[in-house]
């Protein structure tokens, strides 16, 4: 290992931007005092993106601060973000949401989510500012969850924060290229190109982004060369090495592609990299870096394989220095910051990716902090009645019945076309459930796989009353053109009596193509979600979704002719 | 600017607020253009209410009971 970059002979240094930014040097840069080089960058970072006015003011970048501190729960973070922070102005409000998603959720912020703030009047440089803001955020979060400061005496524990509301993301974004259109390379001869081009060989899209707001470039790019090109305890291998590592927890594709191609300039196979990637306790490396990697990794912006906070004592045990366990902490908190500004910038990899993550590589040990699908049992409110018929209790049995009747005969009615037919089959529906009832095992919710009994059902029936009936009608679900453009009258509903609209709709329904019929029913008479319906018929959604579309259509052409318009002025 | 069959593609999303925020952008400004979508969106939404709201297939209350008793009945029979 290499030596320290300071000694205890070293004079004191003072940090006077920080100092004024926050009145007194807090402890959060205390604690880093063996690399005072990294509290310099860091100082700069502050003053250049925090601290000076540019599009965002102080206000709301420390809002968005404080924001980043109550989502990642960093107490210390908190009382020193919300220190100079006087009240949120309500207009911030899409920011702070845009924030707390990246600082919470990075790989599942998209395109659309800086159309919201564009489109709510922050133009693209500013957007960028709030990025690297929150990039900040989230970097300082991890080394206060690292280096553990003491509370400064001027500092005061929030009072315990009212969470943001950050929803749980569902869908994973579709890979759509930059979610920033900058005009990039603006600097092409600046020092932090210059520098970039030194130590990677090219400038990589992360950093040519942020070409367009120099002085956020040139402080990013110094931090880099701080804490991680510049030789102190840790060496640059062990360094990239858990940029890789924590990046692939944050299930950054970009950064663990770009870091992977750095090690392997530095001599380490990319198959190596691969290893680390995956599961770093089955690749080559030593015992010690192991431990070095289990620890960086819990600094992690995800949640991920452990909920264990880091143990800076574990790193001690196994022979690292002072210098190397704090070094370890700060370039943590680097790949941290790198990881949210790729996630808000959307950068496009530098070289094909050798791993591309997704949403299987989500949680993959901890199911506690899996965000929940709607699906799922815990949120099935028949699941308790369902556990209790599935132990034997028959009585359970009756209230499910009472609960979801209407819904299957409404369903069997529909298509079946006859409410004699679909009373009889509503009960032989409800009894082949309570046969089978212990084959469910709560996968989807239980009113879902009861739809899709009754549906098969209902269409058995059906075969065997139209044997030669094609279920299919040979048609695409495409490609259907709507007639009828004469625009209708504003309030149909008034235009027939309730009993005629009834018989209108239900003759309609029933003049659909099967296939559109069941999907009309679930979706818009039974008010199932597109998720559940495209389920319970054992369809894609984008399937489900062009059949509902389709069979809309079609019934909205043949009810067309009782509500257009009887003045000819429009359309 | 999308044209009225990228603009068809897309309604089912838009009309059930499922489409992305940048997408809704692009739909809308065809829309402000278009008399035909516009047309199309507005009686697809109504087509959708009165399906929606009629009792077209709906089983009257008084016909759970039966329904309820009925199973129930074929099921302690067949366990007992």
């Amino acid at each position: 290992m290499s030596q320290p970059a300071t000694n205890s002979n070293d004079p004191p240094r003072s940090y006077p931007q920080l100092v004024a930014a926050y009145g007194f040097l807090p402890n959060l840069f205390q604690v880093q005092s063996p690399i005072p080089h990294a509290i310099e960058a860091e100082q700069r970072l502050i003053d250049r993106v925090v601290i000076r006015q540019n599009r965002l003011s102080r206000n709301q970048k420390d809002a968005i601060l404080n924001a980043v501190a109550t989502v990642r729960r960093s107490d210390y973070c908190q009382a020193l973000f919300g220190r100079s922070l006087s009240v949120v102005p309500r207009c911030n409000s899409v920011l702070l949401d845009f924030s707390a998603k990246l600082a919470k959720h990075g790989p599942w912020v998209s395109g659309s989510d800086l159309v919201i703030l564009k489109s709510s009047g922050f133009d693209e440089k500013t957007v960028l500012e709030a990025i690297v803001t929150t990039g900040i955020g989230v970097m300082f979060c991890a080394l206060a969850e690292g280096l553990r400061p003491l509370l400064d005496a001027e500092l005061t524990l929030p009072a315990r924060a009212e969470l943001l509301n950050v929803p749980e993301p569902l869908d994973w974004p579709k890979p759509s290229g930059a979610h920033l259109s900058l005009s990039s390379d603006s600097g092409t001869d600046s020092r932090a190109y210059l520098v970039l081009r030194e130590q990677f060989g090219f400038v990589p899209n992360l950093y040519r982004l942020q070409s367009a707001v120099p002085e956020l470039l040139d402080a990013e790019v110094r931090l880099l060369e701080s804490v991680l090109f510049t030789e102190g305890g840790l060496s640059r291998v062990q360094k990239e090495c858990i940029l890789l590592a924590v990046s692939a927890a944050n299930l950054n594709t970009y950064c663990a592609t770009l870091h992977s191609q750095v090690l392997s300039i530095l001599g380490i196979p990319l198959e190596e990299s691969d290893r680390i990637v995956e599961d770093h306790s089955r690749s080559g490396i030593s015992v010690t870096d192991r431990a070095l990697l289990d620890e960086a990794r819990k600094l992690a912006s995800l949640p991920g394989r452990t909920s264990q906070r880091f143990e800076s004592e574990r790193l001690r045990t196994q022979g690292f220095t002072e210098l190397q366990v704090v070094e370890a902490v700060v370039v943590s908190g680097l790949a941290n910051l790198l990881n949210t500004v790729q996630a808000g910038i959307g950068a496009v990899s530098d070289f094909p990716p050798r791993r591309v993550f997704g949403p299987k590589d989500l949680y993959p040990f901890s199911d506690d902090s899996r965000p929940i699908s709607n699906a799922t049992l815990s949120d099935d409110p028949d699941a308790a009645l369902v556990a209790r018929v599935q132990s034997g209790n028959i009585d359970g049995f009756e209230e499910l019945v009472r609960r979801h009747s209407r819904r299957i005969f409404g369903t069997l009615a529909g298509l079946l076309g006859n409410t004699e037919d679909a009373h009889d089959a509503t009960q032989e529906v409800f009894l082949k459930v309570f046969e089978n009832i212990n084959r469910f095992q709560g996968r989807s919710k239980f009113s879902t796989w009861l739809t899709s009994i009754a549906i098969n059902a209902g269409t058995d029936l059906l075969r065997q009353r139209r044997p030669s009936e094609p279920l299919e009608d040979g048609q695409g679900d495409e490609g259907f053109r709507p007639r009828q453009v004469q625009k209708w009258a504003e309030d149909p509903e008034r235009l027939l009596a309730a009993s005629q609209m009834n018989e209108l709709v239900r003759q309609a329904v029933l003049r659909l193509p099967e296939k559109y019929r069941i999907a009309v029913l679930l979706r818009d008479i039974n008010q199932l979600s597109t998720e559940e319906a495209a389920e319970a018929l054992d369809l894609s959604v984008p399937a489900l979704k062009a059949r509902v579309l389709r069979g809309r259509l079609m019934l909205r052409e043949s009810l067309a002719q009782y509500f257009v318009r009887q003045d000819k002025t429009d359309a | 600017m999308l044209s009225c069959a990228d603009f068809l593609a897309e309604l089912g999303d838009y009309i059930d607020d499922a489409a992305s925020v940048e997408l809704r952008v692009h739909l809308e400004d065809h829309l402000r253009e278009c008399k035909t979508c516009q047309v199309i969106v507005d009686s697809t939404r109504k087509t959708i209410q009165i399906v929606t709201e009629s009792g077209s297939f709906t089983l009257p209350s008084d016909g759970i009971e039966p329904i309820v008793s009925g199973v129930m009945a074929r099921i302690r029979q067949r366990t007992t």
